[in-house]
């Protein structure tokens, strides 16, 4: 094992505003770990982030950044990589994000398979409006506003991703940086949609999967000598959580991995659009057929 | 150029089309009126078109004259029915001498004067498809008006490249049929001969001219901008814009998306502008509506973002495929929070051409949202357009070797010299990061008098380009600093004063009735219709002139209020119910209508209404 990766060029210089222990350190440092393993220099590298406590990753971590809308990090992050492919880009946010008010990109982005990295941080919770049910939250997830407990099923992203034709399906967890950026460094390797929903421990609204809760649940799927090209035993592995009772256990790692062929577009292919030189001549032409 | 006044010696033929969604109206209608453009005359051709795929009830009205013509004609003298069905139904639209071309075997209402013709069996016969009959209709209809066959093959040729020889063949095979019916069996040739065109001056216009549609020249004047990506999730009447992109995507370097979505549509074209390219998303009030929040982020982040908006009545789905001016206000209010924005309203396929340059040029140089906002009649009507009349504006990029210092407006302490917007029509090679700059220092908001920063593209070597959609430092970074929040809120809106002035005045489209005592305002489509109208009620002496706004965002209020200054009253033409530019007028420079003409059936105001509505108002004592 070599030493950590110096992240000093990955700084930046925006205050860090979320709670003393939340899963997003966690994650902040496995990304930029992955980043700088991958040799990639800042202005090399787009984040897209959408809006709550995830998407201020975006700020954070001393690349390019379009800081945008809830739940459009997809549509923002898929317009920068068809404009200039040349760019890394990272698309991230948290489970309202991307399962919530985005959930149509993201089905699409399954299908499109354009090649961006896709983050989603889980932590089955909304935060920033004061701990809102999320579309990931466990059957029964009791809030101050539904005392009760929810009453709706949890939305699987895995499940839906293998049943959209990802072509990276992954999940990590922020309480192991070490294999959230290795899976994160897969990811940006991979030419494709590069998708990893990251289990996040909550600590101010989320008291059921806390992070002792998650320790003793997760297990790698690299250790159960999972194939990831198996698309019948993804979807098994997928399916095995969210579920209910306490004996559950929560596979992490890579579920699937096809070469299915990175989202191209038309133009001219090998060029990024914002390269071609304008040309009156096709004008000209065009305006013939109208004669 | 003013089409403004009519010569001694105008005189038209105006022609209707009609049969059932399907049968190919628009191929004769478009193939028609390019030969009689072809032949010397300005066509104008509009259509009505029912919200169905098969069947129903639609037409197109072709008018043709040796003046320019913008707007329908009155009375039709041909009505060419492709089901002989609907004849009775156009009745009412038929002048009293009008020859109605029809199925051998129908059955015509009374009182008419009909040349049946086997349509079909003609297509079957020589075109080998009774779709055919369309064809046919074609070459029965230049027999009526006395043009000859001459350049029938290269027409269809020019139509159905892409379908290969053969059916251009039996297009042409059908159309000499459908000709020769008409003037050798029914020796029926020239029953409404065209008028000549050498009675009429040809006042300096280029003879070359083109037939095309508003959408067309608004995607072609998107391409002549340096558009680069365009996306659209489908909806009349922007769709034939997004058409007509796909078609041309390869050559012209296009990237054409169709999302998933309004939302993604409009969200992915801003991630485009920030990277680089100039972006366009296309759509119709109801999408525009699900892009709102996009829009106000486009303003909130300084990215360059045009917007084809068409107007169709509302609310809600409405009449999906009619027209309506119902979306003005809306426009120039969509979108949370305070941020500029420029909106233009082209008259026409001419205007259409040079606002998407406009926007383009506006959007990227401001760096903020330019809405430009149609009408479903603009789009789809075909416009004869002097070829001149079509520049490619140059004022779109520097000259690639020198600065242009005196373009410079901004005048920041890092000397950037960064005077075109980042997205640019010139390729992103040419716009390295500048001389003296610092690694990593790069402001994307660095504060400036006009409220525009230097815009760098993220992918400059050693610089980082933050996009905020939070309130933000001139770095990028999130703030909640009251101070900065002022600053970054004067910035912004600073840039309108600019975008105001880029624009200018909106012109009175009279030279010669500057006098006028009541001025008529419209914008957007109703261009044609009003100046026509105009002409009768000055033939019939009248004092009138129009004001046409090609923009009404930021509102010329500083040159409507000069204007009107002189005790004239004024009036609006509108295609709403509320009238909303009399009330722009009022807001924005406290002018009160006298009076506003009205339509929202979903149809185009005709001539005759808008001189009629006009006529009671001009009359009126001033108020």
């Amino acid at each position: 094992m070599g030493s950590l990766p110096d992240l000093k060029p990955w700084s930046s210089p925006a205050e860090v505003t979320w709670c003393p222990g939340c899963g997003n350190f966690g994650i902040l440092n496995a990304l930029k770990q992955a980043l700088v393993t991958a040799r990639l220099e800042p202005w090399q590298v787009v984040v897209v982030g959408g809006i709550g406590q995830a998407g201020k990753v975006a700020q954070y971590v001393g690349a390019n950044f379009l800081h945008g809308l809830h739940g459009r990090a997809i549509p923002h992050a898929l317009g920068v990589k068809l404009a200039n492919p040349e760019l890394k880009v990272i698309a991230l946010g948290g489970d309202g994000d991307m399962y919530g008010e985005g959930g149509n990109h993201l089905l699409h982005a399954f299908r499109r398979n354009p090649d961006i990295v896709c983050l989603v941080h889980n932590n089955g919770v909304y935060g920033l409006t004061k701990g809102q049910a999320a579309p990931t939250s466990s059957l029964g997830f009791a809030t101050k506003h539904r005392e009760a407990g929810t009453h709706v099923p949890p939305f699987n992203p895995l499940a839906a991703g293998l049943a959209m034709g990802g072509s990276f399906i992954a999940r990590g967890f922020a309480g192991d940086v070490k294999h959230l950026s290795r899976l994160i460094g897969d990811a940006l390797e991979h030419k494709g949609f590069g998708f990893i929903d990251i289990l996040q421990p909550c600590v101010t609204y989320n008291h059921v999967n806390t992070p002792d809760w998650y320790r003793k649940r997760v297990y790698d799927l690299e250790l159960e000598s999972h194939d990831p090209s198996d698309a019948d035993a993804a979807r098994a592995r997928a399916l095995e959580w969210p579920a209910e009772g306490d004996s559950v256990e929560i596979p992490i790692g890579v579920f699937y991995r096809s070469r299915r062929a990175a989202y191209v577009t038309c133009g001219r292919p090998g060029q990024p659009v914002t390269n071609l030189r304008f040309d009156i001549g096709v004008v000209k032409k065009a305006l013939e057929d109208f004669r | 150029m003013s089409d403004l006044h009519r010569p001694t010696g105008a005189a038209e033929v105006n022609l209707i089309i009609t049969g059932r969604a399907g049968q190919g109206l628009q191929v004769i209608s478009r193939t028609l009126g390019r030969m009689l453009v072809r032949a010397g005359y300005h066509v104008f051709v509009s259509q009505d078109v029912m919200s169905r795929i098969r069947g129903g009830h639609n037409f197109a009205r072709v008018r043709v004259s040796n003046v320019p013509v913008a707007a329908d004609g009155d009375k039709a003298q041909v009505l060419v029915a492709l089901d002989p069905a609907l004849v009775a139904r156009h009745v009412p639209d038929l002048a009293e001498d009008a020859v109605v071309v029809a199925e051998a075997a129908a059955d015509l209402p009374e009182g008419l004067n009909p040349i049946l013709i086997p349509l079909a069996d003609l297509a079957r016969e020589h075109g080998e498809d009774p779709v055919m009959a369309n064809a046919a209709a074609v070459g029965a209809t230049l027999a009526l008006v006395g043009l000859d066959l001459d350049g029938t093959e290269e027409m269809f040729e020019s139509q159905f490249a892409s379908k290969g020889k053969d059916v251009v063949k039996r297009n042409v095979a059908a159309a000499e049929a459908g000709f020769r019916a008409v003037a050798v069996d029914q020796k029926r040739c020239c029953q409404h001969r065209l008028p000549s065109l050498g009675t009429v001056p040809e006042r300096g216009l280029s003879p070359e001219r083109l037939l095309i549609s508003g959408a067309e020249a608004l995607a072609l004047g998107a391409i002549a901008a340096g558009v680069r990506v365009v996306t659209a999730y489908p909806m009349s009447p922007a769709t034939p814009i997004v058409e007509y992109c796909f078609r041309h995507a390869q050559e012209a370097g296009l990237i054409v998306e169709q999302t998933e979505d309004e939302v993604s549509a409009a969200n992915l074209a801003i991630g485009a502008a920030f990277a680089g390219a100039r972006s366009m998303v296309c759509t119709a009030g109801g999408g525009f509506c699900l892009m709102n929040e996009a829009l106000s982020l486009a303003g909130m982040t300084e990215t360059p973002l045009v917007l084809c908006v068409g107007m169709r009545p509302g609310p809600a789905t409405g009449l999906a495929t009619r027209t309506e001016q119902a979306d003005l206000l809306f426009s120039i209010y969509a979108g949370h929070g305070e941020f500029p924005r420029a909106v233009l309203t082209p008259a026409d396929a001419g205007q259409a051409f040079l606002a998407a340059q406009d926007a383009f040029r506006i959007a990227d140089k401001y760096q903020t949202p330019a809405i430009i906002l149609f009408d479903q009649f603009m789009a789809d009507a075909l416009w004869t357009v002097e070829r001149n009349v079509l520049k490619v504006d140059n004022r779109q990029e520097p000259a690639l070797s020198e600065p242009r210092q005196e373009e410079r407006f901004f005048d920041s302490p890092g000397s950037l010299r960064m005077t075109d917007g980042a997205a640019s029509r010139t390729g992103r090679q040419e716009r390295q990061v500048p001389e003296g700059l610092e690694p990593y220092s790069y402001r994307r908001y660095e504060m400036s008098e006009s409220g525009v920063s230097p815009m760098l593209l993220p992918g400059a070597p050693q610089q980082l380009v933050y996009a905020d959609s939070d309130e933000h430092t001139e770095e990028g970074h999130i703030t909640e600093s009251a101070a900065m929040r002022l600053l970054m809120v004067d910035k912004r809106n600073a840039k309108l004063a600019g975008i105001r002035q880029e624009l200018g005045a909106p012109k009175v489209e009279v030279e010669v009735e500057v006098e006028a005592k009541t001025l008529v305002f419209c914008f957007g489509s109703s261009r044609g219709v009003v100046s026509e109208a105009l002409v009768r009620l000055r033939a019939r002496g009248h004092s009138v002139a129009m004001v046409h706004l090609d923009h009404v965002w930021p509102f010329p209020a500083g040159a409507v209020a000069g204007l009107v200054a002189k005790d004239k009253k004024v009036v609006t033409v509108e295609q709403n119910f509320s009238g909303q530019l009399a009330q722009l007028l009022s807001q924005e420079c406290g002018v009160r209508a006298a009076g506003t003409v009205r339509r929202y059936d979903g149809r185009q105001f005709t001539v005759a209404e808008v001189e009629a509505g006009l006529e009671e108002l001009v009359g009126a004592k001033v108020g």
